[in-house]
Parts: structure tokens; C-alpha cells; sequence
């Protein structure tokens, strides 16, 4: 007997996580070995990094108040097919973005940058000094910060 | 021994995934990190056992390989329905004995109670992300005061509109994150009463629905179904992503602390 068709077209449920899936699913997360057991690894300390802390910043509003002026009112909400599937497929500009990682070789300060920045087309904006692109910089927030967060939850 | 005869000694490590319990089978056919990635392999301790790996300590450890590879490891006992407690990217330690000895032995009767509340549980987690030009749209409409300053910005040169761009993007960012809440909330009242637990981030305008669940392993179709309905639902203006069965990132620090202290909240359904 046939079961009604599942919906699932409409779930994105990938077999396997993508790097960003990861990126965001194990940083900052999982039990913490005691420091004196812990051998130091190079560059270790940037994964501390929280990836997952999106800092509201002009650079933000900016790209949302881009976003907002770029709309043509005045085209026919509905979309059409192609671009529904367009969609579909890649959920955004957000997802888009998050695509290109797959490709990126690098270590995670990297991966990090990448996925913060979104589509950071016009680097001319600056200030906010958390969205510096890309330079090796010291971790950004201290241990102790992210710590207490995670024991916040 | 002969490492004199390299040019650069390579010094070993042992890389720790997470803890399971005793009875696992040795993980031997998934790849970990490293390149070429070295065999996953058990360190037993009484009734528990460390996931592990031996790794190069002179290496940068951190590249979308090794990222990948500790998730792929953990995610695969999760899959084959093992509980397993991870542990944080990046742990590697001394050599196997130091693991059986300082690790595992002293923190042994924690590790074990937090696995025996994972039996059959394992993690699924729901992203979901707005489709912007429809939501936009959606705010633009409902939010007279945004669509009036949208106007006004359109009615200025670039230079001078700075200020106002700001102040438009951040009353979208305002109501996205609003609207994030709201669809946190609505698929938690779905999807939490299939689950032993439930965690949700904060929502942000770039984030704005992210939550997490320990589904028991005979309500992992169940639970799928529910979220497709969900999407489905949703599916105009919300694409849902979801991601499962995983190791229990975002509940595995509650689980050991709850063990920890006794006063802890511990509320488990």
C-alpha cells in the first residue's frame, strides 16, 4: 500500500553536515579536559573562538537595510518557479555563502572569518573591529567568557 | 629512538573524541582527523572507554578536515545508536595511559551515570533560516514605520542617508530577531514534547532559529516527520534545516554537571 508522499522536499536534510553545519554544531561545545592534562596544540587557542555570536554591528543593519532597499515593490509577489527553486535549493544568500566554504582549505581562524563575514562584498564600511577580515589576530573573546556562557545555558 | 635521525621529531598525542560505554564496539571503520587520519580506537577504564586517536602534535590542529572528522566520528556512534559523551574540538592528551588514568578514572562514576541517561537518545538539531525577500516584504507591510523610513532613505543621496540606512537595518534586525523568538517558541512547542530534552539558542537577525533535541531512538522517524511537516508549513518563508542523529553537543555539559552537583536542576522529563 502506498503511504501518502512525504513532504520532505521541503526539509533540507542532508546526509552528512557541512562544514558550517559543524562549525556551528561542535565550537564552544562538549566537555572540557582539565588544563593540566590538556597537551597544547598549535593554534589551539583560536577555537575558543565562539563562532556562533553574531555581533549586531552597523556592518549588520547595513547589509539589512541594503537588503530591504533592493526590493522592487512593484514586481508581483509571487515568485516564479525558477527562482522558487532556486531558493529551494539554496535558502538564501546566507546559504549561499555557506556553500562556498565547502571548498575553503584553511585552519579554522579561517573557516571562521568565513562564515562571520557573510558576503562582505564592500570592505570600504569597516569600523567595528570584531569584523576585521581575515588578519592573524590573538583570540577575540577570553576563555573565562565563553565558559560562563555555555554554563549560562 | 631514532628520532635523531629526523630532521623534525614528530611528537604524538592522543586525540580524544569522547567517552562511551564499555561495551562499544571498537569504531575502527570511521575516519577521524588527521592526514592521512590515524585508526579510531577505544582506551577502556572499568565500565567506560575514550574515543581516541593518536595525532601529531607538532601540526596545527583546526583544518576543515579535522573539524569534520570529529564530528563524523562522534556523529557515527550516534547514528549506531551508542551513547557517547564528546568532548570539545581540540582535546588531546599525553598518551593512552594518561587517558585511563587522570581522564577517565577519576571522573569515572560521572561519565557513567550521564551515559546511562543518554541510552537511546541522540541528538537532532533544527535550523531555520528566512527566506529574505519574503520576509522583508512581510515587515514591510506590517511595520508602517519601517516602510515610511524606507521611503524617506530612497529619497536621499547615499552620503546623507548613512545614518538612516543604519537606523532602517537596525529595525530590521530588531523585528527578524522578534521573529525568530516567535518561531523558536512555535516549533519548541512542537518538537519538544517528542524529546527527552530541549536546548534553543537566542535567536539573532542572522540566526534565527536554532534548537536542539535528544530524541529517543524509537521516535527518530517520528521526529523527522513532525519537523517535515513543520517545513512544510513554514516552507513559504522559512527553509528548515535539520541535522541528526548527532552526539549530544549542546547537552552533554548539563548532563556531566547535573551529575555533578546535586542541588542542579537536573529536570529531566
Amino acid at each position: 500500500m502506498t503511504v501518502a508522499p512525504r513532504t520532505s522536499h521541503y526539509l533540507d536534510r542532508p546526509s552528512a553536515s557541512s562544514l558550517a553545519d559543524v562549525v556551528d554544531l561542535i565550537l564552544d561545545k562538549g566537555l572540557v579536559i582539565d588544563i593540566n592534562l590538556r597537551v597544547s596544540l598549535v593554534g589551539i587557542e583560536l577555537l575558543t573562538v565562539d563562532a556562533r555570536i553574531v555581533v549586531a554591528s552597523v556592518d549588520t543593519y547595513l547589509r539589512f537595510a541594503e537588503a530591504v532597499n533592493r526590493l522592487d515593490l512593484t514586481q508581483d509577489k509571487s515568485e516564479g518557479l525558477p527562482e522558487l527553486m532556486q531558493d529551494m535549493q539554496q535558502g538564501g544568500a546566507r546559504h549561499k555563502t555557506r556553500g562556498a566554504l565547502e571548498g575553503v582549505k584553511g585552519t579554522v581562524s579561517d573557516v571562521i572569518d568565513h562564515v562571520r563575514g557573510g558576503d562582505d562584498e564592500d570592505e570600504g564600511e569597516e569600523p567595528e573591529e570584531q569584523q576585521e577580515e581575515a588578519q592573524e589576530r590573538p583570540r577575540r573573546r577570553s576563555r573565562s567568557a565563553a565558559t560562563r556562557r555555555e554554563r549560562d545555558r | 629512538m631514532n628520532a635523531t635521525a629526523l630532521p623534525e621529531p614528530v611528537t604524538l598525542g592522543c586525540y580524544v573524541y569522547g567517552v562511551v560505554p564499555i561495551g562499544t564496539r571498537e569504531p575502527n571503520d570511521v575516519e577521524g582527523i588527521g592526514d592521512p587520519p590515524a585508526p579510531v580506537t577505544l582506551v577502556r577504564h572499568r565500565e567506560i572507554a575514550a574515543v581516541v586517536s593518536e595525532v601529531d602534535t607538532g601540526r596545527p590542529l583546526g583544518a576543515p578536515g579535522d573539524l569534520l572528522g570529529h564530528a563524523r566520528v562522534l556523529d557515527s556512534l550516534a547514528a549506531a545508536n551508542v551513547p557517547v559523551l564528546p568532548f570539545r574540538f581540540g582535546a588531546v592528551v599525553r598518551d593512552v595511559e594518561a587517558v585511563a588514568d587522570d581522564l577517565l578514572a577519576p571522573q569515572e562514576r560521572q561519565f557513567a551515570d550521564a551515559l546511562e541517561d543518554l541510552t537511546d537518545l541522540a541528538q537532532f538539531t533544527v535550523r531555520g533560516t528566512y527566506r529574505e525577500d519574503r520576509v522583508l516584504r512581510d515587515i514591510l507591510a506590517e511595520r508602517a514605520d519601517i516602510a515610511r523610513l524606507r521611503e524617506q532613505v530612497a529619497g536621499l543621496p547615499e552620503d546623507a542617508a548613512r545614518y538612516q540606512q543604519i537606523q532602517l537595518g537596525e529595525l530590521i534586525s530588531q523585528e527578524l530577531t522578534a521573529r525568530g523568538q516567535a518561531d523558536t517558541a512555535r516549533l519548541l512547542d512542537v518538537l519538544a514534547p517528542l524529546a527527552a530534552r530541549a536546548f534553543h539558542a537566542d535567536a539573532t537577525a542572522d540566526q534565527p532559529l536554532y534548537a536542539s533535541f535528544l530524541v529517543p531512538h524509537d521516535r527518530w522517524k517520528g521526529f523527522e516527520h513532525a519537523t517535515e511537516d513543520l517545513a512544510a508549513d513554514w516552507g513559504a518563508w522559512m527553509e528548515l534545516r535539520m541535522l541528526g542523529p548527532l552526539a549530544p553537543y549542546d547537552f552533554a555539559s548539563q548532563l556531566v554537571d547535573a551529575d555533578v552537583d546535586a542541588e542542579g536542576d537536573g529536570s529531566w522529563d
